[in-house]
């Protein structure tokens, strides 16, 4: 590795497609969200450059750790997170059908790393010593034990319909097949796949880990300021992030176009169909209420996890 | 789950219904009880409001010789203007006077 | 082993302080015990300090969301203590904001209940249909919230005619609103698998627990002020009394739904039928010595006025039994059994206002604590 590509290593993980661009784009993504959901809900909602407000306000606030906290737990947490997911972001298919940095097999390694966050965020609510915290951090197991079985039943789904586990691959398989979604046979895994993301993401009606009346704000009772900052950050690249990979599976990946004379290029292909899918768990989690634990944990192993079964074997019988 | 979808929907391309109120003024119903104003010259300085009212927030201006209103305490009644038997006090339709302070 | 979760004095889940202590055993809740009293403000005692007609508006203080309840049971319990019979079109102006809080409160009823099983949507619309009440309210009264509208021996404002068409506009606004909200409660899978069998209160625990309202109406006790001891123009008003059977948030949630129903039903004939004639009688305040007891059906339930008089124009005792209050003791039952996650749903089911509830705390001096008063002391002082 010469001194070059340690450069482009750098740029990468920190401005583009990293950490930089992640959080730049998440959190206009989180604003527009807001927004929309203002509309739906029929009053105006914030600006769309809210969430930057937002997190220009909680970085100037003075930063507290409680004094029942494990402090290097309390305050690595968020960091991890918000690693872990800049760290997604390159293996991630973003301006071109190439990632940032390529591996044999990618995929296992994203549904890896997308599951720090989540870990994380358990760990802190357990090191910050209120009840509430913990009780947020039980709930967030028993959802991860949920969503987390069909979010990987079902992309192994789509793993054996192309016979990969590398996501450039998949992403080459459909420029030449046509997209994942239109194929009858793994539209239950797809199915599947959007509700798990709406677990992953904490979206109504899965957002029981952080259910508001209930234990407050969950794991992140405790958190206030630049750590409050950080997390809402992390929360809004895993948005991306997820978005990214359900774009990668089964829309076809960043793809370039040519209309007429005009070249659109695939970065902006990348940003309307994350788009899609964001304001997609945006709609589904205003017409919902939240469920019960016991109640999204039923779901998940009945529902969810019969409609990638059913795909499974239609992929493996039908011809 | 599916039968608000429409409704929902129906609103994003509705007008929202939030009233974008200081830059869009509201007026109030007809007979809304807002600051209570006082024309000093009609005062015969019988004191009804001052009897009348429940949260004794009308005292007598020294020098005028006529009843003022703490608005602080003011709880907007209409007590007062229906006891004033010249419509010295009447209830106004402003509401918009937090931002001054008058004593 | 249990773990204690306290909800309150200060929780998102209450909109007013109150402090509850649940011992969970992981999510199910097995003990809670109740702590009231923290939005004590020494009304009771204020009451016996001034006269009868500044009285009103403290009542109406008592409680922002059923301030026409609270003036409106409390000039009627000085009308009886006085011997006063109300002009009849007073009667029917009295009948008509109290149907209108009715109205308002429950559909903040269903807003804040939706925001607790995480619907926010549900709540956003709601709010903005209470809007339309609102409004109606502020044209009839002259003010959105405190309606300043009663008087001892009738009321202070009028309904003219000119006025009545925009009621009936607004009016078939929430009717058509609240009508979509039944189908939606029924029928929306993700309401009903947060209400369904959740904080049941079953028959025999409301009779004993002296459930009152639409929480022992939810349970099948066929329980309403305005039918069991009829007041200002109820009488003359033609209304079902809602009833379910299940004793669930549901059922509870049903019954406030439908009974918004019949208030629109029953605005519309007062409206309607409101008979001509004088708005009040004079009163002397100086009330001889008499006692009486007025009971009004609040939106939360029997809310009741004792007055006791002694010949001057202050009273010398007013008691207020706010609906919260009565009802209480029956949110052990809905509790215990169930989980964590329920507890905001099923506090909101009995449609819960602290505000109203707390009258009486003993604060010692000398140690700045709290304490809870014996009955064996409640009898001593009393003779």
């Amino acid at each position: 590795m010469n001194f070059l590509e340690i450069l482009q290593f750098i740029y990468n993980s920190l401005v583009f497609p990293g950490l930089l661009f992640a959080s730049v784009i998440g959190l206009l993504y989180i604003g527009i969200d807001r927004k929309v959901t203002g509309h739906l809900q029929h009053r105006i909602g914030p600006p769309i450059w809210q969430e930057f407000l937002d997190f220009g306000k909680l970085m100037t606030k003075e930063d507290i750790t409680p004094a029942a906290a494990i402090k290097p737990v309390f305050v690595g947490a968020p960091l991890l997170a918000l690693g872990s997911l800049a760290a997604v972001m390159l293996l991630l298919p973003v301006a071109s059908a190439q990632p940032s940095l390529r591996l044999t097999a990618d995929i296992i390694v994203i549904i890896y790393l997308l599951n720090i966050p989540a870990i994380s965020m358990i760990l802190g609510g357990y090191s910050s010593g209120s009840p509430f915290a913990i009780a947020g951090a039980g709930r967030y197991i028993v959802q991860l034990l949920g969503y987390e079985f069909v979010f990987i039943l079902s992309i192994a789904t789509i793993a054996v319909k192309v016979g990969t586990l590398n996501l450039t691959d998949i992403i080459s398989y459909q420029t030449a097949n046509g997209w994942l979604l239109l194929d009858w046979k793994l539209l239950p895994a797809i199915v599947a796949t959007l509700i798990a993301a709406q677990g992953k993401l904490l979206r109504a009606p899965f957002d029981i880990p952080e259910a508001e009346t209930e234990i407050v704000a969950g794991p992140l009772t405790e958190y206030s300021g630049p750590k409050l900052a950080i997390w809402r950050t992390a929360y809004n690249v895993e948005t991306i992030a997820v978005a990214a990979l359900l774009v990668s599976l089964f829309l076809g990946g960043p793809t370039p176009y040519t209309f007429g004379n005009i070249q659109i290029p695939a970065i902006v292909d990348f940003l309307i169909k994350t788009f899609l899918i964001v304001m997609l768990t945006t709609v589904v989690r205003n017409i919902v209420a939240r469920v019960r634990i016991d109640q999204a944990l039923k779901f998940y192993w009945t529902f969810g996890v019969l409609l990638a079964v059913i795909s499974m074997i239609l992929v493996m019988v039908v011809p | 789950m599916v039968k608000i979808l429409p409704k929902v929907l129906a609103n994003l391309l509705r007008k929202p219904f939030t009233v974008k109120y200081p830059y869009e003024k509201v007026e109030p119903a007809d007979g809304y009880r807002g600051k209570p104003s006082i024309t000093k010259e009609k005062c015969i300085r019988c004191w009804q409001c001052i009897r009348a009212c429940p949260d004794r927030a009308i005292s007598i201006d020294k020098e005028t010789k006529t009843p003022v209103i703490w608005l602080g305490r003011c709880t907007y009644c209409g007590e007062c203007a229906e006891a004033c038997p010249t419509k010295t006090i009447v209830m106004t339709k402003n509401f918009e006077f937090l931002d001054q302070y008058e004593k | 082993m249990t773990m204690v979760i306290p909800i309150g004095p200060q929780h998102p889940a209450l909109k007013e302080p109150e402090y509850f202590r649940f011992e969970v055993k992981g999510e199910e809740i097995v003990d809670v015990d109740i702590y009231f009293g923290y939005a004590h403000r020494g009304i009771e005692e204020t009451f016996a300090r001034r006269n009868y007609k500044h009285n009103i508006y403290l009542s109406e203080r008592i409680c922002g969301i059923c301030n026409i309840c609270h003036s409106t049971c409390y000039s009627m319990a000085v009308e009886r203590v006085a011997g006063i019979e109300p002009p009849e079109r007073a009667k029917y102006v009295r009948s008509l904001i109290l149907e209108l809080e009715r109205i308002h409160s429950h559909l903040l009823w269903l807003a804040v209940a939706a925001h607790q099983i995480g619907f926010d949507t549900l709540f956003m619309l709601a709010m903005r249909d209470r809007e339309h009440v609102m409004d109606m309210r502020e044209i009839i009264s002259g003010g959105r919230v405190h309606s300043a509208t009663n008087a001892i021996g009738g009321v202070r404002r009028d309904v003219t005619r000119e006025q009545v068409p925009k009621l009936l506009e607004n009016l078939d606004k929430v009717e058509r609103s609240v009508n979509y909200y039944i189908n939606l409660f029924q029928t929306d899978r993700t309401i009903r698998s947060r209400c369904e069998g959740v904080g049941v209160l079953t028959r025999e625990d409301a009779i004993k627990l002296c459930a009152v309202g639409p929480v022992a109406r939810a349970s099948g006790v066929k329980t309403d002020i305005r039918v069991d001891d009829p007041y200002a123009a109820y009488p003359n008003l033609s209304f079902e009394v809602i009833t379910e059977t299940d004793g669930d948030v549901m059922a509870k949630g049903m019954v406030r739904l439908r009974e918004m129903v019949e208030s629109v039903k029953m605005v519309r004939q007062i409206l309607k039928e409101m008979p001509n004639g004088p708005l009040r009688v004079p009163v002397d305040l100086k009330i001889p010595p008499n006692e009486a007891v007025q009971r009004v059906e609040a939106p939360r339930g029997e809310l009741l006025y004792y007055i006791r008089s002694n010949g001057s124009e202050i009273p010398e005792r007013v008691r207020v039994r706010t609906p919260t209050y009565a009802s209480a003791p029956s949110l052990k039952p809905m509790f215990v059994g169930g989980t964590v996650a329920e507890i905001p749903i099923v506090l909101w089911s009995l449609d819960v206002c602290f505000a109203c509830n707390d009258r009486v705390t003993l604060v010692d001096a000398n140690t700045g604590k709290a304490r809870v008063v014996t009955m064996e002391e409640l009898r001593r002082w009393r003779s």
